[in-house]
């Protein structure tokens, strides 16, 4: 009860500081919106075909590419993390590689997939390939041998040893790497987007730009971010779900 | 218990370690065998190779030499005549006590109906009927313990190989689930091989228990255990208990006063 | 089995590890010169080898490299002292910190980086829109480890400090963050590494400033072995940074 008070009075002062300053007009104009046009770009936006024809678009490449560069990751992850030669040998290069910036490679990444949506689903997989394939080594190493010497002594097959004990052993990290796969893949497709697209949220955003539409801006700058982590908080949840099941 | 059928031969097994700087014989030459029904302890001081021993005959490592044949036929790599149950908690966090008894099944292939009448069975026999739907994680360490037993159980070995799988357990938790394993081996008629460190142990549940020498382990002694059967746990308390037990402890105090004194010598001294 | 004493051998990884990678670029190599692969999408690995001189020598990269190490710099001294203050203001009000801390995850969550084209009309197109950049998306991990690390203190140690009867800023101050620091430490250089991973991306985006501005130009101009050459010189230089920062984190948690 307390709680939701000062939840309330600390957004309320948020607001309220935000419209004096929208009021004032002391910065430059429309930087600071008044609420009500954010509010009513807003909801402009929730009644426009054209924002969830982007919107679908950026979210069927981020899926795409969550798809490609996450199965590449799992199974990257897998054998490094089931060799010890091959993850003393190239898991190195992946830790080293993986907090560089990915954006850089946007340009080559025109050039192989065109400028269409193969850029930006690319950009996507090469940015969540990182760490799923890190976590998923690391969740490799940390599985219970014993768990491991079960599944011998009753003589499981490579494929039931996988699928019955090593996924389920490993779904935690496993989700907590779809999590950060799922991040770090928005951020490449949507940062692609502004840099060169004629679709998807990171082209409006630029659009936006360009015209100078600041409240719009915003009302897109929202929505993204409450998207995405909405969907964060959904994969912690299952992640949350699996334990409290046990 | 039939004395005569030989169950599981045990052949001159030796497995050494190899190092970058020496070579450790962790078990020299070690034969024995177990007849139906009966139940074999096997124990010595830490270090002695039992550990390596059970990985061995249970088909999880392979000896340097030496044959491990159950019934007549040798043995190559985990095969379902031979059950490991193992010291670690090693049930599945995953799946409820149901599905962990289930596992060995699944991997069969056998049909869902089969599988669930199995399951029960086991559940029951380790006394664990009421608890199908919990995870272990809801259980306590004895009774995840029971459920790795009826795991291995469910397989219907021919031989059930045991590494200290009280281990995990308080005193008196141990004792209540000795007695168990005892109540369910006599039940079977099942033939056991037990590793332990526990002379008590030893002696509660077996036959006949093999001591082990200190490093490379080899068979100092084998000491028939002619205390009655059907047996309880009251038998601890027997006069015979206890002279089994004086007698081990004499078999087993030098190898384990050569094993701490190894143990001190490899400790970093102060300068 | 085998494979166990192979894998103890220092040099065997090693060797593997490079010796796939020299593999692969000479592979590369052979493709383009056979014409399976067109050289106007991927250039030879030779000619990307021999173009580091010159983007080295003509580019400038030398006040490219300081001037994103200036930004990052500036960032980090951002990022770490009003990270640490609002973890350790979250941390000392309870009511505050039950109200805020999801807040704070949450935002470690949103792609924050996308804020860029927003500064850039509130900042302009300089370099304290990247500046911001990095310090916004550092943020966050810094204030949750902060919060974590001070609430982690050993209860028994707080129980020393009230036995000799301390203050509770001198508890704070000799107590609770000193045995905080290593988690503190762990949050600031998550929070430095996505401000430079994000300091490079919008140079690159706005195509202002340092390195990352160098690709972007060599991209423009087409000129395909200079531009892999600057893609893998920002890469070596993110990971120095990197395995700087580990070693640091090492160095001062043990």
């Amino acid at each position: 009860m307390k709680l939701n008070l000062l939840r309330l009075a600390i957004l309320g002062s948020i607001l309220l500081f935000w419209e004096a300053v929208a009021a004032s007009g002391l910065l430059f104009r429309d930087v600071v919106p008044s609420l009500l046009k954010i509010a009513s770009a807003l909801g402009h936006l929730g009644v426009n075909a054209d924002f969830y024809h982007n919107l679908s678009a950026t979210a069927g490449e981020v899926g795409i590419s969550l798809a490609i560069g996450g199965s590449i990751g799992v199974v990257a992850g897998l054998l490094l993390g089931g060799s010890r030669l091959l993850g003393k040998s190239f898991e190195p290069y992946i830790h080293y590689l993986g907090p560089t910036p990915k954006i850089i490679f946007f340009p080559v990444m025109i050039m192989w997939f065109g400028i269409g949506p193969g850029s930006k689903i690319a950009m996507g997989a090469i940015s969540c390939f990182f760490p799923v394939a890190l976590i998923t080594a690391a969740g490799m190493r940390q599985i219970d041998q014993v768990l491991i010497r079960v599944g011998r002594s009753f003589r499981a097959s490579t494929w039931q040893m996988v699928t019955k004990i090593y996924f389920p052993a490993m779904r935690h990290p496993m989700l907590n790497g779809l999590r950060l796969g799922f991040g770090v893949s928005v951020i490449g497709v949507l940062l692609a987007e502004t840099k060169l697209s004629n679709r998807g949220l990171g082209f409006l955003v630029m659009q936006s730009y360009s015209q100078f539409d600041m409240p719009g801006m915003y009302a897109l700058l929202l929505v993204v971010f409450a998207l995405a982590i909405l969907v964060n908080a959904i994969i912690s949840r299952l992640g949350g779900l699996a334990v409290s099941e046990i | 218990m039939n004395a005569n059928v030989e169950v599981l031969r045990v052949e001159n097994i030796v497995k050494r370690f190899v190092t970058a700087r020496e070579t450790v014989t962790a078990v020299h030459h070690v034969s024995f065998t177990v007849a139906q029904g009966e139940v074999l302890a096997i124990i010595g001081p830490s270090g002695c190779g039992k550990s390596t021993l059970f990985n061995v005959i249970g088909g999880l490592v392979k000896g340097d030499e030496g044959s491990v044949a159950v019934e007549g036929r040798t043995m190559s790599g985990p095969d379902p005549a031979i059950g490991m149950v193992f010291q670690e908690e090693s049930t599945f966090p995953w799946r409820t006590v149901a599905d962990n008894v289930a596992f060995p099944l699944e991997l069969a292939g056998l049909a869902k109906k089969e599988r669930i009448e199995r399951v029960h069975h086991y559940l029951q026999l380790v006394g664990l009927k009421g608890f199908e739907r919990h995870h272990p994680a809801q259980l306590s360490g004895g009774m995840r313990q029971r459920v790795a037993i009826a795991r291995t159980l469910a397989f219907a070995p021919k031989v059930l190989l045991m590494d200290e799988p009280f281990a995990a357990l308080d005193e008196q938790t141990r004792l209540l689930l000795g007695d168990k394993v005892l109540q369910i081996q006599q039940e079977l008629a099942q033939t056991t091989l037990l590793i332990t460190h526990s002379i008590a142990e030893a002696v509660q549940l077996s036959d006949r228990v093999l001591v082990m020498t200190y490093r490379p382990g080899r068979v100092k002694s084998i000491v028939d255990i002619k205390l009655p059967r059907p047996r309880t746990a009251e038998i601890i308390g027997s006069k015979e208990f206890g002279q089994y037990v004086a007698e081990i402890w004499n078999d087993l105090r030098d190898e384990a006063s050569l094993g701490m004194k190894d143990a001190e010598a490899h400790l970093p001294k102060a300068d | 089995m085998t494979t166990r004493p192979l894998a103890e051998a220092k040099w065997l990884p090693a060797t593997l590890g490079l010796g796939g990678i020299a593999v692969a670029l000479l592979l590369a190599e052979l493709a383009i010169r056979m014409e399976w692969l067109s050289r106007f999408i991927v250039p030879l690995p030779s000619d990307v080898l021999m173009s580091f001189e010159r983007i080295i020598l003509e580019e400038d990269v030398l006040s490219r490299f300081l001037a994103t190490a200036g930004e990052a710099l500036a960032a980090a001294l951002l990022v770490s002292f009003v990270g640490v203050a609002l973890g350790a203001l979250l941390h000392g009000n309870r009511l505050l910190r039950r109200a805020c801390e999801s807040w704070v995850a949450g935002l470690a969550a949103a792609p924050l980086v996308l804020l860029y084209p927003l500064f850039l009309v509130i900042f302009g197109r300089n370099a304290l829109t990247i500046v911001m950049i990095g310090f916004v998306s550092g943020l966050p991990p810094a204030i949750l480890k902060t919060v974590e690390g001070l609430s982690g203190t050993r209860k028994v140690l707080l129980d020393v400090g009230r036995s000799f009867s301390l203050s509770p800023s001198q508890l704070f101050w000799k107590i609770r963050f000193p045995s905080a620091l290593p988690v503190i430490f762990v949050g600031v250089r998550l929070g430095l590494m996505f401000s430079l991973i994000n300091i490079v991306g919008v140079e690159f985006l706005i195509n202002f400033g340092g390195l990352g501005q160098l690709v972007n130009e060599l991209a423009e101009r087409y000129d395909l072995a200079a531009m892999y050459a600057a893609i893998c010189f920002v890469i070596l230089v993110s990971i120095c940074f990197f395995i700087a920062s580990e070693k640091l984190e090492r160095w001062l948690v043990s």
